[in-house]
């Protein structure tokens, strides 16, 4: 009698234990599930690939720059300090900056003007656009009417004029200057804009962009206010 | 006793080693299910306990409890009614009465014993 009791708990213990871990299985199945075909994963793969070249040519610079302390380390420690304080004022838009790039001048269109429409100032948003396109190509530097862009430029609108950096933008015609990293991609740049979709933008607004040929020696305007830095703190470590 | 528990770790084993999944649409049931199952279980020990265990009652209860369980929460699904909900009361409530019994059993039982070795 004892043993069929048993045997039947046994049974009943097994059937609860399939039960449960067939439970835990469905619960535990996870639902996001990768239904990325191999175009996306080599996309991402391109992607991550370029991230690391990037961060190996900041590692580049960098080494190069310890190189320089350590060579000049005995012969004039403060030559190298200066230097790289240049270097971070240029990389930060306070130094005038000279290199190959390209210029473009904002234009009123030549419809408004034969049919007589009154010029209005370039919107923001429009302007913001234009910013973009320039900075996915790869534009290192970029002035807008002499007015160089940085880190924290805000362009935007302040009692019905565009502006940036809190200054005003002229109603066109104004231009604007972009620094590249090389002559290359000055060129890349240059065709790029040529063919873009924001050429149609600009002409909706009834202005047109006239893009300059790449120049080797463009220079642009330093950053002409004081970076606020108020909030920022040292960060820890290396 | 150990036998039992052999059983349940073969199960859990089994399942878990098997990988076997069933549609999340019938997790629900299945979650119900398990619950019916342990409170015939608990059941079971108790009536044990108690000196009343009944083959047929233990092993039909077992199988109509899951069933009625899985067929109210079908019920209720088609219904709008979450009744799945009074099943989880019912089932919940007499695991801890039916618990709660089995402890009292058992610590009667182990003062029972305590007093007679002292009584020795």
């Amino acid at each position: 009698m004892k043993k069929r009791i048993l045997t039947r708990f046994t049974v009943i213990m097994f059937i609860i234990g399939l039960m449960t871990a067939i439970q835990y299985n469905t619960i535990n199945e996870p639902h996001i599930r990768d239904t990325r075909d191999s175009w996306e994963i080599r996309q991402e793969l391109a992607r991550e690939k370029q991230l690391h070249s990037q961060l190996l040519s900041e590692i580049g610079s960098l080494d190069e720059t310890l190189d320089k302390y350590g060579a000049a380390a005995d012969a004039s420690p403060e030559q190298a300090l200066r230097e790289t304080a240049g270097e971070l004022r240029k990389a930060a838009g306070l130094a005038e900056t000279t290199g190959p790039g390209i210029e473009i001048f904002v234009e009123p269109s030549l419809e408004a003007v034969a049919m007589g429409l009154e010029i209005e100032g370039i919107s923001p948003d429009l302007l913001i656009r234009l910013v973009n396109e320039i900075n996915r190509y790869n534009g290192l530097y970029v002035s807008i009417d002499g007015k160089r862009i940085i880190n924290t430029t805000a362009i935007r609108d302040i009692n019905g004029q565009t502006t940036v950096n809190t200054k005003p933008v002229q109603t066109p015609p104004f231009s604007l200057k972009i620094i590249s990293g090389s002559m290359e991609e000055s060129e890349k740049l240059y065709n790029h804009l040529l063919a873009s979709r924001i050429l149609d933008d600009f002409y909706i607004d009834n202005l047109t962009l006239n893009v300059s040929e790449p120049q080797n020696d463009m220079m642009i305007e330093a950053y002409d206010g004081t970076i606020d830095t108020k909030h920022l703190q040292a960060s820890e470590g290396e | 006793m150990w036998l039992s528990i052999l059983g349940l770790i073969l199960g859990i084993s089994l399942g878990l080693l098997t990988d076997i999944q069933i549609p999340p649409e019938y997790a629900n049931y299945l979650s119900i299910a398990v619950l019916a199952s342990l409170d015939t279980l608990f059941g079971g020990i108790r009536a044990h306990l108690q000196q009343v265990y009944d083959d047929k009652v233990f092993v039909s209860g077992f199988f109509f409890n899951i069933a009625l369980a899985a067929g109210l929460a079908f019920l209720g699904v088609h219904l709008g009614v979450d009744l799945y909900l009074a099943a989880i009361f019912a089932f919940g409530v007499r695991l801890f009465q039916n618990i709660a019994v089995i402890r009292r059993i058992i610590l009667a039982k182990w003062a029972e014993k305590k007093e007679v070795r002292e009584t020795i």
